[in-house]
């Protein structure tokens, strides 16, 4: 007979989803309200943690595997691509546009490139995070 | 059980697309002539009527409520008491129930009712064990059977 995990791990499949659905809205409602990018990705590295908490690391590196230098270095791309999107127009670095559109199933939405500024902000915390804990985690 | 829902969504499906409407008004119609027609042709399944299930796990909610309001009425009593005499105590608790997700609802069942407490599951192939602390057993077995005539036979009930 051995003590095992099976309560923290059966709940933490559960939370595992809800918690990246709360990031993924915080991610959406940062124009209009409290949220954005980077609260986003703390959450969303904070459900990772979760998962770490409850199983190894090699489990959840089987799991989700990504290298998180990479999705830095991803994440950093998309911002910096999105600040000189700008000199392309003739405008100054760093100028944001947005339009309205009509979307299937969204209906009338306004889309603002500065989402795409902050997707990258949301990469960047997320790999940073993980980085950091998975480092310190593996270093015996 | 997944089955006979996902048959049922497509019996009210169809009843839609033949009444060329497609408002909540009528799907619900469709849903419950589908849940006529199941109910008709229940002995085909390999598994049971799914309402049978359905009013299971709310029945479950409701004993949870119940349990709930009484345990804190009795954890109120002791906590009120001029003198302490209660017996705190840690028994074991070997379930029947194998399934990961119902030792987990078990066992949160159990820690959301005041005065008992999951400490541990120990588990092997064969058994499973959950250690239990509660504020107040005079009678070790009389708890178990406790837990075992409500929480375990609900749980039982919907995973049938």
């Amino acid at each position: 007979m051995k003590s095992s995990d099976v309560i923290l791990q059966t709940t933490s499949k559960i939370v595992f989803f809800v918690i990246l659905l709360f990031a993924i809205h915080l991610f959406f409602e940062g124009h209009y309200r409290p949220g954005g990018g980077f609260v986003g990705g703390l959450v969303t590295a904070g459900a990772i943690v979760l998962f770490l908490l409850a199983f190894d690391i090699k489990t959840v590196s089987i799991l989700l595997p990504f290298d998180y230098k990479w999705v830095t270095a991803i994440g950093l791309l998309i911002s910096i691509l999105t600040a000189a999107g700008s000199i392309v127009f003739n405008v100054p670095f760093f100028t944001h546009t947005y339009d309205h559109f009509h979307l299937p199933l969204i209906g009338e939405t306004s889309l603002h490139t500065a989402a795409l500024f902050d997707l990258g902000v949301y990469l960047v915390v997320v790999g940073v995070t993980m980085t950091i804990i998975q480092t310190i985690g593996e270093s015996e | 059980m997944a089955f006979q829902i996902l048959l049922n969504l497509f019996i009210a499906f169809v009843w839609m697309f033949l009444k060329v409407s497609y408002d909540p008004g009528t799907f619900i119609i469709g849903y419950l002539m589908g849940l006529g027609m199941l109910f008709v042709v229940r002995r085909y399944f390999r598994s049971r009527f799914y309402l049978g299930k359905v009013w299971a796990a709310i029945y479950l909610v409701l004993l949870f409520f119940k349990e709930l309001i009484l345990s804190n009425i009795n954890v109120l009593k002791i906590v009120l008491q001029p003198k302490l005499d209660f017996q705190p105590g840690i028994f074991e608790y070997k379930t029947i129930l194998t399934k990961d997700w119902e030792i987990t609802l078990l066992s949160n069942l159990i820690t959301l009712t005041p005065g008992t407490l999951v400490v541990d599951v120990l588990e092997n192939e064969k058994e499973k064990i959950l250690y239990i602390h509660a504020i107040h057993v005079p009678d070790a077995h009389e708890a178990i059977d406790g837990i075992k005539n409500t929480f375990e036979k609900a749980i039982m009930e919907v995973s049938r």
